[in-house]
Formats: structure tokens, C-alpha cells, sequence
């Protein structure tokens, strides 16, 4: 061999068992472990507890609680209210979506921005808001001499509503944007009407956008526990169940068969919106042309009215909690002041450097192990990568409460080693972590797919270990994905309460359960103080990354999801 | 150092995309895998890189059985259709990667990449990324990158097929003179044959899995041994025949004469276009027969001329002549000669 006395002659061949495979098992491990103590075994807890009664292994708390007419009371109000709320939603969403990308409505930029403004919030926000509205001391009431009673079912229904309108709108502006032109040059060249047209091209085109729509939104609002208890009033739902058994009466057992009855629609749906997102896929070709708007009047008029009318609601309910946060009394004593930002209250500030250091440390938790999870899926072929996939969605088919309460059931007994975590905020964040884990997981995928594997190869080839690739390649290459995860887990650490509402005591109280409890004792100024902290925080946070991004010429990267 | 490999067998669940592929590769030459598009060039190229497992077989480099050795420490040179440059290093840094995965000093790596650099006369390049390079630099810089480390084989799949007509060309001559110069073992994959006859010590043409046939451009463009070998490297006229009693071959009601001891083992044999002989008619001897002049088609430099034989009116021969002034016309009465030596027995 000519390079046989050059610096550069390869070293001995070091077998099958060289150090990439074991690079890779370690790898492996370092994903693994975690998952199954921090999300395989928080599950399997509330199976275990589910079917552990006074008389030992068996069906008994599920006999109990489905014999009980209160249970059923509970399905009825929650699957009703869900399905209204989301009905109402997907509609409203749709028209919302369908305005922007099918007419010409000014100003089209801030009123996405609008739609997703209720992602910066806890999810109980908009019924902070809604009761600041049309509640009992609300402007409606109060001041303009209504008389709505917005407690009990509607007031759910609404907030619900709202709060998953973000989420709802995100996939349907999605299904509407791969519209394909050739379809509706076509559909016009046959002289077919705009009804016609809608019921067609565009409805067919978008009715798995509509579906995925609808279980996402289901999903969100079942399992949702803030809106039902700040403005519930008697009406409950499954949600609050578990809360009041866990919380109010250490009925663990019966809180973790309702956890497991919450957990059949979540999985259920996460299952056929899977399915109807591989077929979304499919329906834009290579030679698709995108879709061109030209104006006419009448229907932009009308449809800027629909945007703006949603727009205005959505806006309204968010700005009421601000303005509220800056009056010394609602509604008795409207003038200005900063006093609530003092937080003289509990924990002081406390709770929102609590949000903040959590929120921080859980984006680079979640960025390093669902990231690198997403690397040994890809890069590291193991007979493991198969369950390891499966495992790294798994959590988006649970809903929050359900992992947090897991997290209870496994993390407060005695017997495990882990006990040690329960109580302290390393819990909270590695419940965060595994929670928002699967999109995180899919985020870093589908950027990793679209590097291809062909870098991997080219370094491989040139003689660099696994570990080298990855640090010189493909972590330079997916940064801004990785920035982009890391926001999103900041963003939903900020705003998550049913996740962590079990692991939360005074010393580790986090701004979103301040909202809470505030909101429970009446001090509605002081909750509204914490939740435009809270916005506050995310709008920062958001536009901070966005403009690291911008100076970097990376224009194309995802932050709100 | 010979290349050798054995017998490998590469299967993706249910296709065997190679099966069982034996062939060597003196040391010193430029190899070319041609074949069909999906007829497992590239799977061939990276099982010997190591890129992809066989599930049987064995491939050795002089005596050492590469086997068992991860591709990484192969140190084989390899560069992808696709350039795949790391675009977040420039062009120098790209070069540089694979000494310093190979553990070189950095005086030594500065030199070297200083003198890569000035090889592939992209000098005052150092500096860019491989986005602000155009396609024919990429390729040059990937070429750079990849024979940098002195590697002991060169693999190249398609370096050549994202490039336009003229770079193309230009590049063939450079990366040739280039193995030349470096004398450095070198296997191209392409499925261009114009690249393959032009580049190649060897050709290997490939098809479903396997190897046709590999030889010499020369022999595999003067004496394929199959029908896809002769249709693949240029055209070829088919002729089915009989077999008479005496084992001759019998092409409209004639017996036809084949070259020394060839033997007509099947029904077909093969007359590239340029060896047939267009004669007056009324010309006589053996392996001649009168025809009748189908369609004339005037190239300037050749001219295309399809007859048929008066006995076989169904088989059309297609023959070139150099040259304009001895073009018939359509419908004109001719005899075709087929030279005995350029009868071909196909399989
Ligand atoms: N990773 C893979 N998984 C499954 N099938 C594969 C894979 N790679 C290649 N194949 C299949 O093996 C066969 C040979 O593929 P290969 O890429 O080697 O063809 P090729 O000769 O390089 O073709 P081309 O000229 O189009 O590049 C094809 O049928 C291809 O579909
Ligand atoms: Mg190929």
C-alpha cells in the first residue's frame, strides 16, 4: 500500500466490535434508561394502582367506580362538553384558517399571530379571561347591564374552546396551504361556482387536515383540568375528578382508573391522527402549483369580517387579563396602578423565577435527550431503535395529567430508589421533558431526514468515529432545529398546569399554578398579574430566539408549535 | 493491491439486489460499473466501501480480508453523486476533515491540503463554502476531499450525472489524468457506456444483480457475449437463426459461416451496424444475401441504411456506411455481406 509509511495509513482494523458500536450501545443506554424510568414506569404505576385495591390485585377500583352514578355523571359532562367545544373549534378554526389562505385579508401576518397568541398562556387563562368578560363581576354584567351566567358548562365549552384554537389552527392553515392550483384552474375552467368549488376541491383536499383537527382538539380539551375548575362551577368533568380524588382525598387508586379511562381517548385519537397525517402526505405532487389568490371583493370583505370578529375575541379575552392586572380592585376600584406586580402574595415572585428556572433547564433536558434520542433512532442501528421510536411518541398519547399523577404513584413510594426526586424540581423538569417529548422527538427526526444520511456517510468514509460525525456534523448542521425544540419546550413548560399541578409543593410552586390557586381564592388581580408575567416571558423568549435566528440567516425555522 | 472480491450477495427483504458477484481489480486500474438503472451498481460500490453489509461473499484488498473491518477503517477514498460536502466547512476544511480524523500533524494537513487544492486548480477557493461553489468545483473539491488521505481505493458513484454537458466532460479527462498520475485503484460507477468506453481500463457491465460481463472496452464493444452486453455498448444487429443438422447455423434459407471455431450454441447471433457490407446486387459468395433497401437516412459524416434480406423480408439489418457518394435508394435491389469474423454468437 503507497500510504503504508504516510502519517495518514489507517489504523489496525479493530474488528466488529469497535469502538462506534460501542459508542452506539452507550448511546442507546443513555436514551433508554431514562425512558423507562421517567415515562415506561410513571405508566405502569397507574395501570398498577388502577387495578390495586384494599382486597389486593384486581378490577375492584374499576367495578367501584364504574358503579357509581357520579362517574357516568362525569363521562356524560365531559365527552358533551368536549364535543361541542370541539366541533365549535375545528369550525371556527377552519373559517378562520380558510379566511386567510383563500381570500385576501390585510394584514395576514398579524392575525396568525393572533390566532396562536393563546399558546403563550396557560390554558386557564381564557377562562381568567372569560370571567373578567361575562362572569359575575365581568364587564358584561357589571358595567353594560347583561346578565349572562357564564359558570358551569358554556363558560368550559368556551375557554375550551379557545385555548385549543391555536392548535386546531395550526393544522388546518397546514392542510389548506398544499392546496394544489391545477385543481381549482380546472374546477374554474368548468365554470364551476365558489360554493361548488369549496364543496368539491377544497373540502375533499382538507378532510384530513379537518379530522386530525378534531382529535387534537378532543384530546386537548378531555383532558384539560384548568378551564373546568376556575370556571366550572358544579360542573365537573373526568379531569377535575382526578384532581379532587388525588389531591382532596389521597384517592390514588380511584384517580388512576379515571387516569386510565383518560388515557383511552387520548391514545385512541393520537392513533387515527397518525394514521390521517400519512395520508395528508400523499396528496401534494412534484408538479402540484401553489394556488394564487386574486381579489374580489365581496368575498374578502366578508371573510376579513369573519378573521377579525374571531380575532377580536381571542385578542379581548387575553387583553381583559391584562388590564385587569393593572387595576387595584376588579371591578369596584378601576384605577391604574402596579401594585399586583409586587406579588405580596405567598411565595412572593418566587413562582415566576420557579416558571422561568424550570422552563430554561427543561428546554435543555428535553433538547439534549429528545434530541439525542432522535440521533440514536437514526444514526444508530440497534435491534433497540424499533422499541425506542416507538417509545419516544408514546407520550403524545398521554395526557399531561395522567403522567403527572404516574409521576406520583411511582416517584412518591418508598420503594424506589428514585424517591429521592420526588419534591424537588429535577422532577418537574424531567416531567416536562418526557411530556412534550414526542414532538420534540419528531422535530429533530424530520430535520435529521431532510439532512439525509449521505454527510454521515461522506465523514464515515473519511475515517471519522460516530462520535466525531456527530459533533462535527450533524449537531453543526441541526442547531437551529435544536434552538427551535428548545423554545418550544420553554414555551409549554411555561404555560403546562395539569402536568405538573401533582408534583407541585410551596417550595417548588411554579407561576402557572399560582393562577390557579390565586384564581381559587378570588385574588383576580394578583392571577392575572402572574398570567401576563407569564406571556410576558414566552413573547420574550420567543422574539430573543427568533432574532439569534434571523442574525444568523436562518429564516426558516418553526418556533411556535 | 489487487481488489478482490467473492461471491457476494446483498439482499433487501425480498430483492437480491446482488447475486453473487465475483470480480478483481488489479491494482493500478480504473474500473467502471456500468449498467441499467437498479441493477445494483451502487449497492456493489458500498458493500466494498463498507457502507452496506453483504449477506454473503468476501472481498479482499491484497491479502487482508476486509470483511470484518468497519468502513471507517478502510480507508477507502469514496465520492457521492450527490457531492455531499459538509456545507458548513469551506472547501479547505472539508479537504482537511479526513487527515484529521486520520490523526495528521498540522503542519502536515496544511500542506497537504495546500497541495490538494492546487491539484484540482481551485486555489483561490480555499476560503468559500461549498454553496458558493459552482457544481463542477463541488465535485472537484469532493474529489479532493475524498483521495486527500492517500486512501488505498477510490470508489466514485455517478461523480459526474448532477453536472451539465461540458463540465462533464472536462472533469472525465481531469479525474483520468488524475488516477493516471496517482496511480491510485479507482471503481466509477455510471450508467452512461460513453463515459464507461471512455474512462475505463475495465468495464463491468451489470444487469439485475449480476455481472453480464466484464472485459476490456474494445472486447466488450467487439465481442459481447450477450444481447444486453451488445445492445448496452452501442447497437448491434440480431439475427435468429436455425440450426441445421450439421450444427451450422441457417439464416434465410442459407447457411452462414462463423469465424474459426465459433459454435452456434443459440438461436441468435449479432453484426454491429458499421461491419455489414452493402454490396451491388447479383454479388455471390458466402454469408451474402440479395436484399432490398428499406429506408436511408443521410448523417453527414455516415449515412444509416435499413434492408431486408428477399428471404427473410421480416428482419430488418441496419448498416452504416462512411462516406455519401455509394448511398443507394430506397427500394433499390442490393446484396448485404455479413462478414464471417464480425458474426457474433449471443446469449
Ligand atoms: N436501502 C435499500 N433498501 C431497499 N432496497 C434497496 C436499497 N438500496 C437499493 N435497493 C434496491 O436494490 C436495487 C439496486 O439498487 P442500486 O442503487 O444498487 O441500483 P443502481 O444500479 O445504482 O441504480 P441507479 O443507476 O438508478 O443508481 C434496486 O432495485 C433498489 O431499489
Ligand atoms: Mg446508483
Amino acid at each position: 500500500m503507497t500510504a503504508a509509511a504516510h502519517p495518514g495509513e489507517a489504523p489496525a482494523p479493530t474488528g466488529f466490535f469497535s469502538s462506534d458500536r460501542f459508542a452506539g450501545y452507550l448511546l442507546t443506554a443513555a436514551v433508554l434508561l431514562p425512558m423507562l424510568a421517567f415515562l415506561v414506569l410513571p405508566l405502569s404505576a397507574i395501570l398498577l394502582y388502577s387495578l390495586r385495591g384494599p382486597g389486593g390485585i384486581g378490577l375492584e377500583n374499576f367495578t367501584h367506580t364504574f358503579g357509581a352514578p357520579r362517574f357516568w355523571t362525569l363521562v356524560v359532562n365531559s365527552v358533551v362538553m368536549s364535543v361541542v367545544s370541539t366541533v365549535g373549534t375545528v369550525v371556527l378554526a377552519y373559517g378562520y384558517a380558510y379566511g386567510l389562505a383563500r381570500a385576501k385579508v390585510p394584514f395576514t401576518g398579524l392575525w396568525r399571530i393572533v390566532a396562536l397568541l393563546p399558546l403563550f398562556a396557560p390554558s386557564l387563562v381564557q377562562a381568567q379571561g372569560l370571567i373578567l368578560l361575562v362572569g359575575r363581576n365581568g364587564v358584561f354584567n357589571r358595567f353594560l347591564g347583561f346578565d349572562i351566567d357564564i359558570y358551569g358548562f358554556w363558560g368550559v365549552v368556551i375557554s375550551n374552546l379557545l385555548a385549543a384554537f391555536p392548535y386546531a389552527f395550526l393544522i388546518l392553515s397546514a392542510a389548506l396551504a398544499v392546496a394544489d392550483g391545477r385543481l381549482y384552474e380546472s374546477a374554474e375552467a368548468l365554470g364551476a361556482r365558489p360554493l361548488r368549488i369549496f364543496r368539491t376541491v377544497t373540502l375533499p383536499a382538507t378532510r384530513y387536515g379537518i379530522a386530525a383537527a378534531c382529535f387534537v382538539s378532543f384530546t386537548l380539551v378531555i383532558t384539560d383540568f384548568g378551564n373546568p375548575m376556575v370556571i366550572g362551577g358544579d360542573f365537573n368533568v373526568l379531569a377535575t375528578e382526578v384532581y379532587n380524588q388525588v389531591i382532596g382525598q389521597a384517592q390514588f387508586g380511584l384517580g388512576a382508573v379515571i387516569g386510565v379511562v383518560l388515557l383511552l381517548p387520548a391514545a385512541l385519537g393520537k392513533i387515527i391522527e397518525k394514521r390521517i397525517a400519512r395520508k395528508q402526505h400523499a396528496l401534494i405532487t412534484a408538479q402540484s402549483k401553489p394556488l394564487v389568490i386574486r381579489p374580489a371583493l365581496g368575498r374578502d370583505v366578508a371573510w376579513s369580517a369573519f378573521v377579525v370578529a374571531v380575532g377580536v375575541l381571542i385578542i379581548s379575552v387575553l387583553a381583559i387579563v391584562i388590564v385587569a392586572s393593572f387595576v387595584r380592585l376588579w371591578p369596584y376600584n378601576m384605577t391604574l396602578t402596579l401594585r399586583h406586580y409586587e406579588f405580596d402574595v405567598q411565595n412572593g415572585t418566587a413562582p415566576i423565577w420557579n416558571s422561568i428556572f424550570v422552563s430554561f433547564a427543561s428546554a435543555i433536558a428535553g433538547v439534549a435527550l429528545a434530541g439525542l434520542c432522535a440521533i440514536v433512532v437514526q444514526k444508530v442501528r440497534t435491534p433497540l431503535s424499533g422499541p425506542l421510536s416507538l417509545m419516544a411518541i408514546l407520550p403524545s398519547a398521554v395526557p399531561g395529567m395522567v403522567l403527572g399523577l404516574g409521576y406520583v404513584l411511582a416517584f412518591n413510594a418508598a420503594a424506589n430508589p428514585l424517591n429521592v426526586l420526588y419534591g424537588s424540581f429535577a422532577l418537574i423538569i424531567i416531567l416536562n421533558v418526557y411530556y412534550n417529548h414526542s414532538q420534540a422527538f419528531l422535530i429533530t427526526s424530520t430535520s435529521l431526514n431532510q439532512i439525509g444520511g449521505s454527510f454521515d456517510e461522506a465523514s464515515t468514509m473519511l475515517g471519522a468515529s460516530m462520535t466525531r460525525t456527530l459533533g462535527k456534523i450533524t449537531l453543526p448542521l441541526i442547531w437551529p432545529t435544536l434552538l427551535g425544540v428548545g423554545v418550544f419546550y420553554f414555551m409549554r413548560s411555561m404555560v403546562s398546569l395539569s402536568a405538573v399541578i401533582f408534583l407541585i409543593n410551596p417550595s417548588t410552586q411554579v407561576a402557572a399554578v399560582s393562577v390557579l390557586q390565586l384564581s381559587d381564592r378570588g385574588a383576580v388581580n394578583q392571577a392575572a398579574a402572574f398570567s401576563v408575567c407569564i406571556m410576558a416571558v414566552v413573547v420574550g423568549c420567543l422574539a430573543l430566539v427568533r432574532l439569534v435566528l434571523v442574525a444568523t440567516g436562518h429564516r426558516n425555522i418553526t418556533l411556535i408549535r | 493491491m489487487d481488489l478482490s472480491i467473492r461471491g457476494i450477495v446483498k439482499r433487501f427483504g425480498p430483492l437480491t439486489a446482488l447475486d453473487s458477484v465475483s470480480l478483481d481489480v488489479p491494482h493500478g486500474t480504473f474500473v467502471c460499473f456500468l449498467g441499467p438503472s437498479g441493477c445494483g451498481k451502487t449497492t456493489l460500490l458500498r458493500v466494498i466501501a463498507g457502507l452496506e453489509l453483504a449477506d454473503a461473499g468476501e472481498i479482499r484488498l491484497g491479502e487482508r480480508d476486509l470483511s470484518r473491518t468497519p468502513a471507517r477503517d478502510r480507508n477507502f477514498g469514496v465520492v457521492f453523486q450527490s457531492y455531499s460536502l459538509f456545507p458548513n466547512m469551506s472547501a479547505a476544511k472539508n479537504i482537511a476533515y479526513g487527515l484529521e480524523c486520520r490523526g495528521w500533524s498540522k503542519p502536515a494537513i496544511a500542506e497537504r491540503v495546500e497541495a490538494m487544492l492546487k491539484l484540482i486548480q481551485l486555489a483561490d477557493h480555499a476560503h468559500k463554502l461549498p454553496a458558493q461553489l459552482s457544481g463542477g468545483q463541488q465535485q472537484r473539491v469532493a474529489l479532493a476531499r475524498a483521495i486527500a488521505p492517500d486512501p488505498s481505493l477510490l470508489l466514485l458513484d455517478e461523480p459526474l450525472s448532477a453536472l451539465d454537458a461540458k463540465v462533464r466532460e472536462e472533469l472525465r479527462t481531469e479525474i483520468r489524468a488524475l488516477q493516471r498520475r496517482l496511480g491510485i485503484t479507482t471503481i466509477m460507477v455510471t450508467h452512461d457506456q460513453e463515459e464507461a468506453m471512455s474512462m475505463a481500463d475495465l468495464v463491468i457491465v451489470m444487469n439485475g444483480g449480476r455481472i453480464e460481463q466484464a472485459g476490456r472496452p474494445v472486447d466488450l464493444y467487439a465481442a459481447p457475449q450477450t444481447t444486453f452486453v451488445a445492445n448496452f455498448m452501442g447497437r448491434m444487429n440480431l439475427i435468429s437463426v436455425n440450426i441445421a443438422a450439421d450444427g451450422r447455423p441457417v439464416f434465410a434459407g442459407m447457411p452462414l459461416t462463423l469465424a474459426g471455431t465459433a459454435q452456434a450454441t443459440t438461436r441468435t447471433l449479432g453484426i454491429r451496424p458499421e461491419a455489414v457490407w452493402l454490396l451491388p446486387a447479383g454479388a455471390e459468395g458466402d454469408n451474402i444475401f440479395p436484399a432490398t433497401v428499406r429506408e436511408v437516412v443521410f448523417l453527414g459524416n455516415i449515412t444509416r441504411v435499413a434492408a431486408s434480406p428477399d428471404a427473410a423480408p421480416d428482419t430488418r439489418l441496419a448498416i452504416e456506411l462512411h462516406g455519401a457518394a455509394t448511398a443507394p435508394a430506397i427500394g433499390d435491389a442490393v446484396a448485404v455481406a455479413l462478414p464471417a469474423a464480425a458474426l457474433r454468437v449471443l446469449t
